[in-house]
């Protein structure tokens, strides 16, 4: 049998070699496969520095004629693998070879550390959310921290700002941008109002909310960082004019090739929303404010880029505060009137350039901001002014495979001045971190991040050492697992360290375990966390519990508090089933206790709701070019102080619940174009079911009588649109 | 008359000696470009991806030799952007385009100001947002214009940016500015230019008329 097959092959060798060494012409074929040995059709295959090569068939393989002899290079290229160099010796008669090609790293056969974090940016393609996704969200009124409450991890608090993350508060939270601190990322605080953020989001171009376990270029936050990233461009060019029922503003782009212009200035009065729309609360002046902003951006080389934002804002209001504690005869319901001024300014600059054919990255930046609020309590005075300088710079190193180590360093100072009655106090701290970070790849299914921070607090003369490690590995072509660790430290609430400096930073241990799947248009993520907290302060009053948020600490103070946190969060989007409608549904749940603050036992605290849902949907309808959103969100009763009960009772203190919350918000945007202008309307609902919606409880200082604390309004409603006089503002293309 | 022939004599032997040891390499790039662009002749929509890609490879073979020469990289360029069309998901779309990209800056190292160039640049952009329009007509639109604009001014009389901006526009809803009424008056000044417009050589761009002709059928005459 053998002889029978040997026999013609052999001969037909021999007539291949005499033809082909005839014509003086060699052969060489083969065949190109991945590494499981499946074909890769469309390689080309070649010989360097000549026109000899061929493509790859359907099976893989290949054949071509040379009239090259001895040695030649051969080059295999193929689009998203590794090419394939190497020098052979060309017989005479036939040369043939077999190549196995290795893939190119890229987003989906390379394993990405997602622990903790919730991406939405428009670089890279492997996230659950699109920067305009987060603007176009009803519910959020294009609100970039309203819209963080919509994710995964995030507790809603109705009558309070911030970003309240898995049990912690919203002191707990920082918002950074490019890598610098923001002082006062909301308008100021207000009693039971909640306070919109100060900044546009179509100024970022990606957005990274972190519920934990983060990275350790970041710290002073134990439960979460908002980190957000601004444009490198303007997306428009020319005049731009908005009105809406709140503030009319303007807005200038202008660009060349290597630097851009963007200016904004806007003035607002709510007497004309306040008018049409039924408010809650009693507003003896509305509010009425002001303010500007420029940004610079300039391409110095081709890897260089400097960045300047800078922005200015006053604002005034009036308005009488319920607090039933102070009730008095003649004033049952407590009223006190409060008047407010707040001045303030942010600036910003970064420059990140990178060497070495980009295996260098430097990150610097600068940041000053200044704000002050002159407010009157009653007659009293509760003015404050908060300042801060902070400098950054962070050097990247790449190394081969993915792989990457950075070092980074920071510095603060922070000023504080708090008038409390008309008593001054005021304190300086001088904040200093380093860190290192390493990105490890082993392979391209397994990563660690190991990272440490140091950090030094002169008001606390305190110094702290972070360890961080997160890793992942990669499960499928679609999925793969997380998980993070790390310690995270904060400096005390500076109303505590106005009369006592002594304390420590307040502490907080990361677990988190993170598995996902994202497969043509549908992803699935889930969860789960485990956070210890230490070193809480704690105050001891001497006096009852006092509900009043906003009261000032006298007590003593100390570092004894200790809680945790524990829970999961689901997310499902999905942008398939149902042809042009994107949904996503988020599920939180947090079980949480601590003993800090007043606390005389262990609770839960009265910002914590255990089961939070949120229903996004979404839908264009492209021939009336029109976007709909509907949002509908869930967020079970909170804990609330009532005096009836005994606060040294684990059973009985916070053990009052408030009812559910419930919310159905939907928006519409509609785009046209009148005489070459860009036209954008839109119009939003809040509350749409009209829900009597109760966040808490206060009790009259007898204990008879409660009252609830609701939102602003119950159902509401916005109009507005924007104009871009510029034959240019072209939008290209289907969708907004 | 001899003195003549002499000095034409001369004059050919120096002009063609130092090329002598180009010309059969510049007689082979003759040729192969001339198979190359046959080939791509056939291509059409239904092409399969193997046999675009076969195509591209060849080109990018004529490049590797050809290292001054621009035309192979921007056809192989060209062929990318097809592809950026084709693939099958948003995934391969953004790898075929990063092909293009990477064909476009060798070209543009040997050309800087070419308007041919500019043209397949605004093509990139184009292809890379119609992979997720929703969400990259911010980056991309811009990127598109400012590669349309670019080839305008480096050569008025080249028909193709305004068979992209014709294009684009017809396939943009009216209220975001596109539609045929935008479109008809861009397709329109393609089609004179096309009327006058001569490529420099038989290997250089010559597409985009046949593209149009589907669209102006439809524009008010």
């Amino acid at each position: 049998m053998k002889l029978f097959l040997r026999l013609p092959s052999f001969l037909t060798t021999v007539l291949i070699g005499l033809s082909l060494s005839a014509s003086a012409q060699t052969v060489v074929s083969g065949r190109v496969t991945d590494q499981r040995g499946r074909a890769l059709p469309g390689a080309n295959v070649f010989l360097r520095g000549t026109y000899d090569g061929a493509t790859t068939d359907t099976t893989g393989a290949f054949r071509f004629s040379t009239t090259r002899r001895d040695t030649a290079t051969l080059l295999i290229t193929y689009v998203g693998y590794e090419s394939f160099v190497r020098s052979i010796t060309l017989q005479p008669e036939r040369t043939s070879i077999t190549v196995k090609l290795t893939e190119l790293a890229n987003e989906l056969n390379t394993v990405v550390i997602t622990a903790g974090a919730f991406e939405a940016s428009d670089e890279k393609k492997m996230t659950m959310l699109k920067p305009m996704d987060i603007v176009t969200t009803a519910g959020a009124a294009a609100d970039i921290t309203a819209a963080m409450n919509l994710l995964p991890g995030a507790q809603r608090v109705g009558e309070q700002e911030g970003v309240f993350v898995r049990g912690g508060s919203n002191l707990e939270t920082k918002v950074v941008i490019d890598g610098m601190i923001v002082q006062n990322p909301f308008f100021s605080s207000l009693p039971d109002v909640q306070s919109r953020g100060r900044f546009q989001p179509f100024m970022f171009k990606g957005t990274s909310f972190s519920t934990g376990g983060y990275s350790a270029q970041y710290g002073q936050a134990l439960s979460s960082v908002l980190l957000l990233n601004t444009v490198d461009k303007n997306s428009s060019n020319g005049l731009g004019l908005s009105l809406n029922l709140a503030n009319a503003g303007l807005s200038y782009d202008h660009s060349t090739a290597n630097s851009s212009l963007s200016a904004t200035g806007y003035y607002g009065n709510l007497k004309p929303l306040f008018a049409l729309v039924r408010q809650n609360l009693d507003w003896t002046r509305e509010p009425e404010f002001a303010g500007s902003s420029l940004t610079y951006r300039l391409k110095p080389s081709k890897t260089g880029m400097l960045k300047f934002y800078g922005m200015y804002s006053d604002s005034r209001l009036g308005m009488n505060v319920r607090d039933p504690g102070a009730a008095t005869v003649g004033n049952e319901t407590g009223l006190i009137n409060l008047r407010q001024h707040n001045r303030n300014a942010f600036t910003t600059s970064t420059y990140a350039d990178s060497w070495g054919e980009g295996r260098w990255l430097l990150n610097t930046g600068f940041s000053y901001s200044y704000d002050t609020d002159a407010t009157t309590y009653d007659t009293e005075d509760f003015s404050r002014s908060s300042e801060r300088a902070q400098a950054r710079a962070v050097i990247t190193r790449l190394l081969g495979g993915n792989s990457s180590i950075l070092f980074g360093a920071e510095a603060h100072t922070l000023t504080l001045k708090n008038a409390v009655s008309g008593v001054d106090y005021s304190l300086r701290d001088n904040y200093g971190a380093a860190f290192v970070e390493s990105q490890f790849y082993v392979s391209r299914n397994l990563a660690f991040q190991p990272g440490i921070r140091a950090e030094y607090s002169s008001v606390i003369g305190r110094v702290n050492l972070a360890p961080r490690l997160s890793l992942a590995y990669k499960t499928g072509v679609f999925s793969q697992v997380s998980l993070a660790y790390g310690q995270f430290y904060q400096t005390p609430d500076y109303r505590y360290l106005y009369r006592n400096t002594d304390l420590n930073f307040e502490r907080a241990d990361h677990l988190i375990l993170n598995y996902q799947i994202i497969r043509n248009k549908r992803t699935f993520r889930a969860e789960a966390f485990y956070k210890n907290y230490a070193a809480l302060v704690r105050e001891f009053t001497g006096t009852p519990y006092d509900a009043n948020p906003y009261r000032f600490p006298w007590g003593r103070t100390d570092n004894s508090g200790h809680g945790y946190a524990q829970g999961f969060d689901l997310f499902w989007r999905d942008q398939k089933t149902v042809k042009g409608l994107d949904y996503w549904v988020t599920y939180s749940y947090v079980d949480t206790k601590r003993l800090f603050q007043q606390f005389n036992v262990v609770a839960t605290p009265t910002f914590v709701s255990n089961h939070n849902v949120s229903l996004i949907t979404k839908r264009f309808f492209e021939k009336i070019s029109t976007n709909i959103s509907l949002t509908y969100t869930f967020t079970s009763g909170r804990p609330y102080y009532n005096p009836n009960r005994p606060t040294d009772s684990e059973r009985e203190f916070l053990s009052d619940r408030t009812p559910a919350v419930n919310n159905v918000s939907f928006s519409a945007s509609h785009i046209l174009r009148a005489k070459g202008n860009l036209i954008v309307l839109y119009a939003s609902v809040d509350n749409l079911l009209n829900s009597r919606n109760i966040f808490t409880y206060r009790y009259t200082a007898d204990r008879t009588t409660r009252y609830a604390v609701g939102p602003q309004t119950y159902r509401s409603f916005f109009v507005g649109g924007l104009i871009m006089l510029s034959k240019k503002a072209k939008v290209d293309v289907n969708q907004l | 008359m001899k003195t003549f022939i002499t000095s034409a004599l001369i004059l050919f032997i120096i002009n063609v000696v130092p090329a002598q040891a180009q010309s059969t390499g510049s007689d082979q790039y003759k040729q192969a470009m001339t198979e190359a662009l046959s080939r791509m002749k056939t291509q059409s929509e239904k092409t399969p991806v193997p046999d675009m890609l076969a195509m591209a490879n060849q080109f990018e073979r004529i490049a590797g030799v050809e290292t001054k020469e621009w035309l192979p990289r921007y056809y192989a360029g060209l062929i990318y952007v097809y592809l950026g069309f084709m693939g099958k998901d948003e995934a391969e779309k953004d790898k075929f385009l990063d092909q293009a990209d990477a064909h476009l800056k060798a070209a543009l190292a040997l050309a800087p100001d070419n308007d041919e160039l500019a043209v397949l640049k605004a093509y990139i952009a184009q292809s890379r947002m119609v992979v997720d329009p929703a969400n990259r007509w911010q980056q991309y639109g811009p990127l598109f214009q400012s590669g349309v604009e670019k080839a305008k001014s480096l050569n008025p009389n080249n028909p193709r940016p305004y068979v992209l901006e014709g294009t684009s526009l017809m396939y943009t809803p009216e209220q975001f500015g596109g539609g045929p009424g935008a479109a008809c008056p861009v397709l329109k000044q393609a089609a004179e230019k096309f009327a006058t417009f001569k490529p420099a050589s038989d290997l250089h761009p010559m597409w985009g008329k046949t593209q149009i002709e589907p669209m102006l059928a439809k524009c008010p005459k």
